[in-house]
């Protein structure tokens, strides 16, 4: 192989067609005209959201109280009692679903990771997508026909498998791309001293991608925790659930908490939607109080694991 | 960096030579035959994407406890070839490689070898510092404990000398459960090299490793080879030329040929690649007229 380099015996003359220059004026009007119309879009998309907000803690705020997260509900017309049954049924729910959905959830993540063109990657990626446009209310039916049928009764379980399928495709898509993010020469790093992918996968990429994941997890775990469609097919509502009362019971720990999750359970959404059709004042007050709460858990949990991941990365980032 | 003398003092030694891989097809040519005794030897190595052959019979090589420098342009296949000797290329979906690599006159590529063991005999540095997300000590313990030393005793003193063969342990002696990502890039560099040598490999294979790193800590990783090849041998792939004229005793120069697959085009002892290349390529090449 020669090496040459071809220079042309004759170069074209050089060439003058830009004589003049509009000046930066016209510009300037445009920049500015279209910097006010991207605020102006911002403000108008963020609108809803502080006024949701807003309007939810002022309405909400004015109902709250220390009973309604210690007390049960009092029956309609009756002054005074708490949503702590719809507390403790979401807390618990949420945590159930996250339990149900995290384990497969990670490895299916991992598996359209790693291999993303097979068949079966394919697939995954797929369904992940359609069920993700699956309407919740339908995943409600699907739990009612696979766990409530069958076990003759509604139960905290068969409306933590709903939730849970609902927030899988956000768990597997989330960290799949987080895993993905993750340069492959760290993964080649642990592989080229003979570690076993597994292992890398686990101390490895599983670390370096931590932070996404929790936050991909956390916000399918919020998304939850607000449903309320797939919950009237699964576990229905109970006004009279309280785990403090459970597990006092004498029950064995393993046996109180089957029974926990074996009954009917109520939700703050589910709470919500049943307040407000009652023709009573109380219980419209109260069901912005429980708006109240709902939003506030939900942005706690957001907030704590922000800053967990804050934390985080800035020990690694050192 | 006295190559001439270091090499006059082994002259006599004689290489052997040795096919050992069942697949070796004895009529390609014989490697360029150095005068020092072979710690890997390629023969007849090629690398095949699916079809495309990314290099074409590539013989050659590696005397032990030297450092030798793979140099040639953009895409020739360097990194590949690399990559095929510690079989990192088992790892490409759809890349296969013929001929074999031996270490120790044992084919690496034979059937029934434990590529975990040729991994652990064969380390490997990247061009990019990829510390794991984890301490500095955890970053060094995790080979070893691989390999399934628990004892947190004997694991504290592979760490120890491992950061020490690699000039760094004074300076994170008192932050080693500090994260391995909060160091400067020149020290992540060290550190991977400390991770490599804490699993007690032979052969130390670096894909430019300083690339990334400014000149000092180039300069201190260029000073940390001439420390380490006197334990271990070194292949070092490398853009900048002056660094393979000033940090190895043996040079190989690889072009692609008109099928756009790598090629060895010249290999011999470093003075002589850049002083007196054979092959008018190199020259070109080694003069700076292109590439």
């Amino acid at each position: 192989m020669e090496i040459t380099v071809d220079t042309p015996a004759i170069l074209p003359a050089r060439p003058h067609y830009i004589t003049t220059h509009k000046g930066y004026g016209r510009r300037k009007t445009t920049n500015g005209v279209m910097l006010s119309l991207t605020g102006l879009a911002t403000l108008l998309a963020l609108a809803p959201l502080f006024w949701i907000i807003g309007y939810v803690l002022y309405k909400g705020g004015q109902s709250i109280n220390l009973a309604l997260f210690t007390q049960l509900p009092r029956p309609v017309g009756m002054a005074g009692g708490g949503v702590l049954h719809a507390i403790e049924g979401t807390l618990l729910l949420t945590l159930l679903s996250g339990l149900i959905a995290l384990p497969p959830g990670l490895l299916a993540a991992f598996y359209a990771a790693y291999h993303p063109n097979t068949p079966l990657g394919v697939a995954l990626r797929f369904g992940t997508d359609v069920l993700a446009g699956v309407p919740s209310i339908v995943i409600g039916i699907f739990g009612y026909a696979l766990l409530v049928k069958p076990a003759g009764h509604y139960s905290a379980l068969a409306g933590a498998v709903a939730l849970a399928i609902l927030m899988m495709p956000t768990i597997i898509r989330t960290t799949e791309e987080m895993i993905r993010l993750v340069p492959g020469n760290l993964r080649e790093g642990s592989l080229a001293l003979g570690a076993p992918e597994w292992k890398t996968a686990l101390r490895v990429t599983l670390p370096a991608a931590l932070n996404g994941i929790v936050t991909g997890f956390l916000l399918g775990m919020a998304r939850a925790a607000g449903e309320t469609a797939p919950l009237l097919f699964t576990a229905l509502g109970n006004d009279r659930f309280e785990i403090g009362r459970m597990l006092r019971s004498g029950q064995s720990l393993p046996v109180a908490l089957w029974k926990l999750i074996e009954q009917p359970v109520d939700s703050l959404p589910l709470t919500l939607y049943k307040y407000t059709q009652q023709p009573s004042a109380e219980r419209i007050n109260q069901s912005w109080a429980v708006a109240f709460v709902l939003l506030a858990i939900v942005l706690l949990a957001n907030i704590a694991a922000r800053l967990w991941v804050q934390a985080r990365s800035a020990k690694l980032r050192g | 960096m006295n190559i001439a003398t270091n090499l006059s003092t082994t002259q006599s030694i004689s290489a052997p030579q040795t096919q050992t891989g069942a697949q070796v097809n004895l009529a390609v040519p014989k490697a360029q035959v150095t005068a020092l005794p072979a710690k890997m030897e390629l023969q007849a190595l090629s690398v095949f994407y699916n079809t495309f052959q990314a290099i074409a019979e590539i013989t050659l090589t590696i005397p032990a406890n030297q450092i030798t420098a793979i140099i040639g342009p953009s895409g020739c296949g360097k990194s590949t070839l690399l990559r095929a000797l510690n079989r990192m290329t088992d790892l490409t979906p759809n890349a296969h490689v013929e001929g074999a690599v031996t270490l120790d006159r044992e084919n690496i590529y034979a059937p029934g070898v434990d590529v975990v063991d040729i991994r652990r005999r064969i380390g490997m540095v990247f061009q990019r510092p990829n510390p794991f997300p984890m301490s500095i000590y955890e970053n060094v313990a995790y080979g070893p404990r691989l390999y399934g030393i628990r004892q947190r005793k004997v694991l504290d003193e592979i760490v120890e000398s491992s950061l020490q063969r690699v000039v760094l342990w004074d300076e994170v002696k008192d932050k080693l459960g500090q994260s391995g990502m909060a160091l400067s890039g020149g020290q992540q560099q060290r550190l991977c090299i400390a991770r490599a040598l804490a699993v007690e490999p032979d052969v130390i294979l670096m894909d430019e490793p300083a690339s990334a790193l400014d000149p000092i800590a180039t300069l201190k990783i260029e000073e940390l080879m001439q420390i380490l090849k006197n334990t271990y041998t070194i292949v070092i792939v490398t853009h900048n030329m002056q660094q393979a004229a000033r940090v190895s005793a043996y040079t190989a120069f690889m072009m692609i040929n008109q099928n756009r697959a790598g090629t060895l085009v010249e290999f011999g002892q470093t003075s002589q690649i850049f002083t007196n290349p054979r092959n008018k390529q190199t020259e070109a090449y080694v003069t700076g007229r292109f590439g």
